[in-house]
């Protein structure tokens, strides 16, 4: 149908062409060229063959999974892709913690599904996945039906714990996963009155954006200071440091914002009573009138429910970093955070672990092997006020002896403080990241 | 619309449908390594986003990460990216950009 269109779209500019040689304004052959030209470029982008030489199933249309199907169509030869996302927007995480001081709108961090349909001839399902039969590659929807494939390249994201006791996400949100429960954080913020107590949770690592819980905490704290003085936030980390960019939240936490983040590390929690507002910690009860209670977090139960969550503790599914093929089921490939590798769960590497997969499949579907020496890289911008911000970037070389990612050392760090640049720097980087995955 | 001579138009319709056929057959060393690039320089290195780097040449690419090496161009975060690539990588990948157009 596609490549149909394709070449209709040419043979339209061909005759643009000749007909205006034939005597047409030369203005009408320029304005019917430039017009018969994008009409093939976008018809033409990505031309779907009429039979397709091999078909993938993408489950998930987040960061990595619109990457993944959007470069299958890119680099693929003729590869038949069909995403499947249950919702019909995508929200990012990235930058939502902006939402919460007001700085940015969740329909601003709003992308939908249409260029990866229009440009790249990705097929778009909006439903959910009940089932995973990864043996006969076939999924089961819950509208009814099943789709079957040559592989699935599963990106769920993550999933979050529950606590003991009476816990009710809503009035402890996480806002983790950007949309209402971003909007219910900053109504509660913004209800508060001034000198009030925010509490904010950090789980175990591995969770989704390492730097994520530290920069929405130091964004807090800057506006805390400005909307609600006397204002309190207590972080409350369950690892026995920062998990990473150590020096700038050292020096944002215990200098900059001081007077206003009290900070405890190896923090357990052991139930939650959300009608008091309370955490039970080894630290002894802990109650705040705003609790952005983030809990640990693993791979979603789809993955376990079709075998794939085999790390140690069960929460992640391991992959080989090749071609990111499920360790446990050759044909199922699994991206971004609900994945167990070396590498941190965010969306900047997810998109990065996507062509990764995205180019051993078109390879696998040639007959030849994954490329032997993948790069990754991850990249982010952390906010350390409301104007100004970090960076954190890492490089990521495969080592055949361990069949890991590894960081490359003089390639990995963090910027030397923040400063307002590299806040304007995050906005374009956003855009670019977008883009790449996106558009 | 500027006058554009329609043997021009005509031989830009034709050197486009020839470019489509050429990107097809294309090498695609260095494309995966190049596509570290995407997330900030745009696909294909075409932007939107930072500097675009799509068309320039091989040679003035791997320039560019080798200042960033050395330090010249400042401590951002390309004086990081650029260590996390071999030499050989550094080529490959200048190489795939420069094809971009």
């Amino acid at each position: 149908m596609q490549r149909r269109s394709f070449i209709t779209g040419s043979a339209v500019g061909g005759l643009g062409l000749f007909s205006g040689c034939g005597g047409g304004s030369v203005a009408a052959d320029a304005t019917g060229t430039a017009e018969a030209l994008s009409a093939s470029q976008r018809a033409g982008a990505v031309p779907m063959a009429t039979t397709p030489k091999a078909r993938v199933i993408v489950i998930g249309g987040g960061m990595a999974g619109t990457a993944v199907a959007k470069y299958l169509r890119l680099w693929g030869d003729a590869v038949e892709v069909t995403l499947i996302e249950k919702n019909p927007k995508y929200v990012s995480n990235i930058m939502s913690s902006l939402v919460l001081t007001g700085q940015r709108t969740l329909s601003s961090l709003t992308y939908g599904y249409d260029t990866l349909k229009s440009r790249y001839g990705v097929k778009v399902v909006i439903d959910e996945v009940l089932a995973i039969d990864p043996v006969a590659v076939r999924v089961t929807l819950k509208s009814g039906g099943t789709l079957s494939a040559d592989r699935i390249v599963l990106a769920p994201g993550i999933a979050f714990d529950s606590y003991a006791g009476s816990y009710d996400v809503n009035r402890m949100p996480h806002a983790w996963q950007a949309g209402p429960q971003t909007t219910l954080l900053a109504q509660q913020l913004a209800a508060m009155p001034p000198g009030g107590t925010v509490v904010l949770t950090i789980p175990k690592a591995p969770y989704r954006c390492p730097p994520g819980p530290y920069e929405r905490a130091c964004l807090l704290a800057d506006w805390l200071k400005v909307n609600k003085p006397r204002s309190k936030l207590i972080v409350l980390d369950a690892n026995p440091d920062f998990v990473t960019e150590v020096d700038n939240f050292s020096q944002a936490f215990f200098g900059l914002h001081a007077s206003v983040i009290e900070y405890q590390t190896n923090v357990a929690i052991s139930s939650v009573d959300s009608a008091s507002m309370t955490l039970f910690t080894n630290l002894g009860a802990i109650s705040g009138q705003v609790i952005n209670l983030i809990p640990p977090q693993r791979a979603p139960a789809l993955v376990k429910a079709t075998g794939l969550a085999t790390s140690p503790d069960g929460r992640f599914a391991p992959v080989d970093v090749l071609n990111y093929a499920s360790m446990a089921q050759s044909r199922v490939h699994l991206i971004g955070d609900s994945s167990a590798t070396t590498q941190p769960k965010a969306g900047h590497i997810a998109n990065q672990e996507a062509k990764v997969c995205a180019d051993a499949l078109s390879r696998f579907f040639k007959g030849q092997s994954p490329d032997p020496a993948p790069v990754t890289n991850s990249a982010c911008y952390s906010t350390i006020t409301r104007s100004q911000a970090s960076w954190l970037t890492a490089v990521f070389q495969y080592d055949p002896a361990s069949k890991l990612m590894t960081s490359v050392a003089n390639a990995s760090g963090a910027s030397e403080g923040w400063s307002g640049d590299n806040f304007e720097q995050m906005n374009t980087w956003f855009k670019a990241l977008m883009g790449d995955t996106f558009a | 619309m500027t006058h554009i001579p329609r043997c021009a138009v005509l031989a830009a319709g034709l050197a486009l449908v020839a470019g489509l056929a050429q990107a097809q057959t294309t090498s695609t060393t260095g494309r995966l390594l190049a596509s570290n690039c995407f997330q900030c320089h745009g696909t294909n290195g075409k932007g939107p986003g930072f500097d675009t780097i799509a068309g320039k040449s091989a040679n003035e690419i791997y320039q560019d990460m080798k200042e960033f090496q050395s330090g010249q161009e400042g401590k951002g975060i390309m004086a990081k990216h650029s260590w996390g690539f071999t030499d050989a990588q550094l080529r490959d990948l200048s190489n795939y950009l420069s094809r971009q157009r």
